[in-house]
């Protein structure tokens, strides 16, 4: 047993001296004013128990012993010192310390000379005493930091916490083994006081440099938040402001930091957290001009950009450990995050600057195109009604082409300023309740002027009503336009049909050509905003593109769709589906004898018409 | 061309899409009628009513005064928001058009100053290239006896209209909030 005793009293100051050891290596890779104080106090404590194996423990040497106490206070005062890198402390507290220091030194240096054959009592006294200053120097900074560590992130809160742990288990040793006097003296006591000396080893050890698997497992608890956190910063986040914000903000939440900031690539402050722009830029200038003396209190890592090479930065908090590898690296990588996250965030405001400047564009242009065509408008109207002078044949001919044609364009700009009010949510509907026929009836009567006389078309419409919650003019709009298209896109004539049905909760307005069709490869492009399919038979054919994509746009706000079915060559059938108003009657369906309406290129005036296909 | 066969039914058709008629004031059919009433009325001995327009632009200013002094209407055109104040203080138009994009100020604040300065003032008909339902609201909510959007009315149905505005005015539909 003594010998095992003796064997951890050896393994226990050989495991303080690779401590020592270890912590200098580290410190001389990473310096830093703070951690070279812990570095100290650790180094001594080593050399104190190094020094306590060297000699014969029945006959100290004087020499030997007071480097012991002068290492042994040192090392509680230099734990203090860490504190006060951290929290500084106020002028009397630092002088009070000294003196406390100077004291006891030099009563530790009479206890182990002068007083070294006195009574055993006054020994423990003193020993008591250079004790409890050890105690203090190291008791309060452990108290502040665990206290501190509370608010700190995972792997800082270990850290902090393994420290005053250490610590305060070799406190807890000295004034037992002091106290405790010859009653500890026995080698099962040895034993079991060395082996928590032991375990202090590696505890300290962790919290100077914890290895990375350590952090790891520090951190599990976060990083579920933490993957949440990058995930907003790369799908939701609203504009590149708002994101680097929060990236900032949680950049300083992974490294435990003070501050943090963002720069773009020119140095300017986009984001900041904790720091003012004015502070960040100076701080900023200061790591461009010494790098090595600024990365104890920043760390910046590179933030890629389209447009250059911005920042991102960390400022070290008043308990932060000082940032180490693991935290730049860790940094790095979240760096990559929000590097793609502000990237995602610039091209989408982009598009949406693009978006926004061809809306205000279309509602600008058609607005000046107003005044124009007024004064157009104006005088073809008065031509034809003879208020300038008599018009012979051929004039009043002339004066009916301008009038349509510049209906037609007035038609067009009320199509661009509708689309630009789609887009700008400027657009309200006003429903009502209202029979869809009459909606049809109405827009065949007003594309009635644009058939020719190849042309016909008819309108089949159910007896009873077909009753829909609608906007009816956007709604006979909708029709008008369909229609339109479909004698548009039949320029070798033909018939069109307008064939209006209910069942099942939907009303239908189906317009038929047998015109030209549409390929499957334009589908796509049907419904898109100026998305006009050109081939060589359509290209000569005017549009603005906007008829369709305003049309579906329009009937889905009402709660339907718009639906094609085409066959190149052979025609095409566009669907407008509404939903039925709640209580409408029975459907008509099933019944196609209803009374037909037929409307053709010459005439215009509805008749009675029974057949159908 | 041959794209319309008959000049008559291209007339008489309406203009062939609305995207928008629900929100300016639909005109009726048979303004023009009104129009010629009104100008056999105006051309009996009472003094033919006054209009004033203010409206920047002399083009579709001009416009209007062939249509107006054709029907029989004194017309006065104010091209600037201050030059109508003067008009409307000094020589009492029967009615107010009003365009809304002026060069010194919008049209909206011309009828609000009408209304804060001349409490009785003619009836006021706005007359924009401006459609906006927010507009229209805002125009109506100031007391304009109505809204329409230029290009959707031909001068004869501005013309047709004006004595059913200046008996809507008469019998106070102006003023109010």
């Amino acid at each position: 047993m003594t010998q095992a005793a003796v064997l951890l009293q050896n393994l226990a100051a050989a495991g303080f001296v690779a401590l020592g050891i270890a912590i200098a290596y580290r410190w001389y890779r990473e310096r830093g004013r703070a951690q070279a104080m812990l570095a100290l106090s650790l180094i001594t404590l080593a050399l104190v128990a190094a020094l306590g194996r060297v000699g014969d423990p029945l006959h100290p040497s004087a020499l030997l012993s007071a480097i012991e106490v002068v290492g042994f206070l040192l090392s509680g005062y230099f734990v203090l010192l860490f504190r006060n890198e951290f929290i500084p402390l106020g002028t009397f507290a630092f002088q009070a310390a000294n003196l406390l220091l100077a004291l006891s030194i030099v009563v530790g240096i009479i206890d182990v000379t002068v007083l070294a054959r006195a009574d055993p009592l006054i020994n423990q006294v003193i020993g008591l005493v250079l004790i409890a200053t050890w105690a203090i120097f190291t008791g309060e900074p452990i108290a502040r930091f665990w206290l501190a560590s509370r608010r700190l992130p995972a792997v800082q809160r270990a850290r902090m916490r393994f420290l005053s742990f250490g610590f305060a288990v070799l406190i807890a040793i000295l004034f037992v083994s002091v106290l405790g006097g010859s009653a500890l003296q026995s080698p099962t006591a040895i034993v079991v006081v060395e082996l928590l000396v032991l375990a202090v080893v590696p505890a300290i050890y962790v919290s100077f440099a914890p290895p990375p698997l350590l952090r790891r497992i520090w951190r599990m608890g976060e990083e579920n938040e933490l993957r949440a956190a990058i995930q907003d910063l790369l799908i939701f986040s609203p504009t590149r402001q708002v994101l680097a914000e929060r990236a900032t903000t949680w950049a300083v939440r992974l490294l435990g930091g003070n501050a943090g900031f963002i720069t773009d690539p020119d140095g300017n402050v986009i984001a900041h957290s904790g720091i003012d722009p004015v502070g960040a830029a100076h701080l900023m200038t200061k790591q461009a001009a010494d790098p090595t003396g600024a990365r104890r209190r920043v760390v910046v890592v590179p933030l890629p950009m389209t447009d250059g090479q911005g920042s991102l930065a960390v400022v070290a908090g008043q308990f932060t450990p000082l940032f180490g590898s693991e935290e730049v690296s860790q940094l790095k990588a979240y760096a990559s995050s929000v590097s793609a996250g502000l990237e995602r965030a610039r091209v989408t405001e982009r598009m949406a600057a693009i978006e926004s400047n061809k809306t205000q564009f279309l509602n600008l242009a058609s607005h000046e195109l107003r005044g124009p065509v007024t004064v157009i408008r104006g005088y073809v109207s008065m031509l034809e009604g003879g208020l300038l002078g008599h018009l012979n044949e051929r004039g009043r001919k002339a004066a009916v082409v301008m009038s349509a044609k510049v209906s037609e364009m007035n038609d067009l700009i009320e199509e661009m300023i509708e689309a630009a009010r789609l887009e700008d949510g400027g657009l309200t509907l006003r429903l009502v309740e209202s029979d869809l026929r009459d909606a049809a009836r109405e827009a065949a009567a007003s594309v009635a002027p644009l058939l020719e006389p190849t042309h016909r078309l008819d309108l089949d419409l159910p007896d009873r009503k077909v009753r829909v919650n609608i906007d009816i003019d956007r709604t006979k709009t909708i029709i008008a336009n369909l229609l339109s298209n479909a004698i548009k896109y039949s320029p070798a004539g033909g018939s069109i049909t307008c064939h209006v049905r209910a069942r099942a909760g939907i009303a239908r307005v189906a317009v038929s050509d047998h015109g030209l069709g549409i390929a499957p490869e334009d589908m796509h492009t049907l419904f898109t905003r100026f998305g006009r399919v050109i081939t060589p038979e359509t290209e000569h054919l005017k549009g603005t593109g906007l008829g369709l994509f305003l049309g579906r746009q329009l009937a889905r706000l009402q709660g339907g769709d718009i639906t094609v079915i085409s066959a190149p060559g052979k025609g095409s059938t566009f669907t407008l589906h509404l939903p039925s108003a709640v209580h409408s009657e029975a459907p008509a369906d099933g019944t196609p004898a209803g009374a037909a309406k037929h409307i053709d290129g010459v005439g215009a005036e509805e008749r009675s018409r029974t057949t159908l296909r | 061309m041959g794209s319309y066969t008959s000049p008559t039914l291209v007339a008489l058709a309406p203009a062939s899409m609305h995207w928008f008629p629900g929100q300016a004031a639909f005109v009726p059919a048979g303004s023009f009628e009104i129009a010629v009433l009104a100008g056999q009325r105006l051309s009996g001995s009472p003094p033919p009513a006054h209009v004033l327009m203010i409206e920047d632009d002399p083009a579709i200013a001009e416009m209007y005064r062939v249509q107006l002094e054709h029907d029989g209407y004194r017309v006065t055109i104010a091209t600037t928001a201050e030059v109508g104040f003067a008009t409307v203080a000094e020589r009492a138009p029967d009615i107010v058009l009003l365009d809304l994009l002026l060069p010194d100020r919008s049209g909206f604040e011309v009828l609000e100053s009408l209304n804060q300065r001349f409490p009785n003032h003619p009836p006021v008909v706005i007359l924009s290239n401006y459609g906006e339902p927010s507009m229209i609201d805002r125009g109506r909510s100031l007391g304009a006896v109505e809204y329409l959007v230029k290009s959707r009315v031909t001068p004869a149905d501005i013309s047709g209209q004006i004595p059913t505005w200046i008996e809507l005015g008469r019998r106070g539909g102006q003023g109010e909030s």
